[in-house]
């Protein structure tokens, strides 16, 4: 349906806001559901409803086994439908054509124009017993004041991941991210993350620009430049692959997210081949870039008691732990931090330093929501990098 | 003067036969008109629609007096000069070279099933079927196995002395998007044209052959000729969907920047941005482009059909 002039105002002036600091502010008001109406969230004490419950998620980023769990402890069906990325999951519930109680897995940047759009729902906290276990650093986090509409599911960095057989630790703590540009001994073993806003942002991390969120489009060009050499200087790939590209050994060193070689260790070691050949870079705290995806209901949910109690069923630390052992992704509970996942034998030693913290959070660089005009930039040059430059 | 009943009987029934033949049209126009017409005016409402500015989603415009051609103007911009124009300068390589590949593997093994096979052509074709019972993106993955770098490939070709080590077929070189493209599309290049092939009149060739021609030459000038129609079609059903392809060169590649499509720039577009009046004004233009190919094979079909005729 085309938008009124007015509604284009409407929701121009809603972005404004949305992007001028003021989130609390129009979060404080509450989203508008699609006629208008406030949504408000669920009333205290109601009973859960039959089901099934509908839930939209990543491919493989939940463990079956937590589903069939949850299904079997509330005598409930769950049905989960699969999105590609984020943007395709905001565009289905915007439009309608995904019906879902829960979505799974909320990127940041999506979470405040689901709130604006009035797409999804302030959360009944006294459903979500178990929200104690998480991290104190999303209490109040910087996308959703107070965590009123979410609750994160699991929260990761972005670094190196690379082959410690192939590629000495040390040399790579000297060069940070240079290394991935002087990979040259790799040659078509040197892969980026498929991301419009992580690869620009290693590349002005690496000069030392750490305003990651920069709409200068000199900053954006320059980074741009050094991104397109990467093509004929170590004939990068462009994917998410790493976590199971990096054990096969088809990829050498590659930009990855901290999950990645956690998962790598997990699931992905060929017959033979130790974890100890996996090695995972953290850079300084102030050039960690620290994301999390986050649950939250929708405000068309029609299983919404449900909907909460299988988000907090995920933030149960014993379901959260089985998870995190199926997916490598770290749930933020507070109770799962690094000794315990190395004790449990979940992670090794050596990947310490991939296992993201609660300070991690609290320090680090985060993506944030950027006008039209300087998504457009980026993704024109998103664009130039993966046609070849 | 006014014709009597007894005339008109047979003019109407004519009538009713021929609404009754016309109707069994009408599936196939409400078929085209849902799904052809109607999408194509879908896309045309996003590429000249605008974006919600908060969802990011696709506002399209339905009215075309309020359409806003700027997101196409910016793409042809890009396109004619800017970075789109190497990937369809690739495109259009990848699917010229994967149409001579399908050609030089696909026409002998069509001819084969159509004029050699005898008995056993039954066989064949359910072979040449089969490779459609698995899903295009499962064979492309088999690839993917098949030439990795401890894939069976390099080993059976260091073991035949041919290889001294491992080589990196996956690493973004365009000839493994070519034999991608060859190898998940000849199958419907080698049907049509098998069609078309066992449609020929044998006493043709045979009458070449009588007149003293060579086999060679009876091929060239008897065969082949008459294969050309079916040789169009086989390459139009063959290179239409090429053209939009944007993940056989992901898979076999892991997604090098060097053999990029233009399919890729679309489903980023579409899926994956903030702009996807972007990736609905370039398939707009790639459809525009490849009408161009189909009016000509039209026509050159056409010019054919006439040729035959006198």
């Amino acid at each position: 349906m085309a938008q009124s002039r007015r509604q284009f105002l409407a929701r121009s002036a809603q972005l404004g806001v949305l992007l001028g600091a003021s989130v609390p502010l129009l979060q404080a008001c509450g989203g508008e559901d699609a006629t208008g109406g406030k949504v408000d969230p669920i009333a205290d004490g109601l009973a859960p409803e039959k089901g099934p419950l509908r839930i939209a998620n990543f491919v493989d980023y939940v463990n079956p086994e937590v589903v069939a769990d949850f299904e079997r402890e509330y005598g409930v069906k769950v049905e989960i439908a699969t999105f590609d990325s984020d943007s395709e999951f905001v565009a289905k519930i915007a439009s309608g054509a995904l019906k879902v109680d829960l979505a799974h897995s909320m990127a940041t940047n999506s979470i405040g124009r689901l709130i604006a759009g009035g797409l999804i729902r302030p959360l009944n906290q006294t459903y979500l017993t178990n929200r104690g276990n998480v991290l104190p650093a999303f209490d109040d986090p910087w996308y959703d004041k107070g965590g009123r509409y979410s609750v994160p599911y699991t929260f990761f960095g972005t670094g190196i991941a690379y082959r410690r057989d192939r590629i000495d630790p040390a040399e790579l703590d000297a060069q940070g991210w240079d290394a991935i540009w002087n990979a040259t001994d790799f040659k078509g073993q040197v892969s980026v993350i498929d991301d419009y806003r992580e690869v620009p942002a290693m590349a002005m991390l690496r000069r030392g620009i750490t305003d990651i969120n920069t709409v200068d489009p000199e900053l954006i060009d320059q980074a741009l430049a050094d991104m397109v050499e990467l093509i004929d200087r170590v004939n990068v790939k462009v994917n998410i692959e790493g976590y199971k590209d990096i054990p096969e050994g088809i990829t050498t060193i590659a930009q990855t997210w901290s999950a990645d070689p956690i998962n790598s260790v997990l699931a992905y070691l060929p017959e033979g081949v130790s974890p100890d050949v996996i090695g995972f870079w953290h850079p300084p705290s102030e050039q960690y870039v620290v994301t999390n995806d986050s649950m939250g209901v929708l405000t068309a949910a029609e299983s919404p008691v449900l909907a909460h109690l299988y988000i907090n069923y995920l933030i149960d630390n014993a379901v959260a732990e089985k998870n995190f052992g199926w997916t490598g992704y770290l749930p933020a509970l507070t109770k799962l931090d690094a000794n315990y996942v190395i004790d449990q034998g979940y992670v090794p030693d050596h990947l310490r330093n991939a296992v993201p913290t609660n300070d991690d959070i609290a320090k680090g660089l985060r993506f944030e929501p950027l006008t039209l005009e300087g998504d457009a930039l980026y993704e024109a040059a998103w664009s130039t990098f993966t046609s070849g430059g | 003067m006014h014709g009597t009943i007894a005339d008109e009987r047979p003019t109407r029934r004519r009538r009713r036969g021929t609404a009754l033949w016309s109707a069994f049209a009408l599936p196939g126009v409400i078929w085209l008109v849902a799904l052809f017409l109607l999408p194509i005016y879908a896309v045309a409402a996003v590429a000249f629609g605008s974006v919600d500015p908060i969802l990011r989603t696709a506002q399209p415009a339905w009215n075309p007096l309020r359409w806003d051609t700027t997101a196409m103007g910016q793409i042809l911009d890009r396109i004619f000069g800017g970075n789109l124009q190497d990937d369809f300068v690739r495109t259009f390589a990848f699917v010229g070279l994967a149409l001579v590949g399908c050609i030089v593997i696909g026409y002998p093994i069509a001819y084969y099933v159509a004029r050699r096979a005898g008995r056993r052509r039954g066989l064949v074709l359910v072979l040449l079927v089969l490779p459609f019972w698995i899903s295009y993106l499962m064979r492309m993955m088999a690839w993917t196995n098949l030439l990795q770098v401890d894939g069976y490939v390099n080993r059976a070709l260091e073991w035949l002395h041919i290889l001294d080590e491992p080589r990196t077929w996956l690493d973004g070189s365009w000839p493994a998007v070519v034999i991608g493209l060859v190898y998940g599309y000849v199958p419907f290049f080698i049907l049509p044209l098998y069609a078309a092939l066992e449609r020929i009149d044998g006493r043709l060739i045979e009458a070449g052959r009588d007149l003293g021609a060579s086999p060679w030459r009876t091929f060239r000038s008897v065969t082949l000729p008459l294969s050309v129609p079916g040789l169009m079609a086989a390459s139009v059903i063959t290179v239409l969907p090429m053209f939009g392809d944007y993940y056989t060169n992901t898979y076999l590649t892991s997604g090098s920047p060097r053999v990029e499509m233009v399919g890729n720039q679309i489903e980023y577009y579409l899926r994956g941005s903030s702009q996807p009046q972007a990736g609905a004004s370039l398939t707009l233009v790639l459809m525009a482009m490849l009408l161009v190919l189909m009016v000509y094979y039209l026509v050159s079909t056409a010019r054919q059909q006439r040729a035959v005729a006198r």
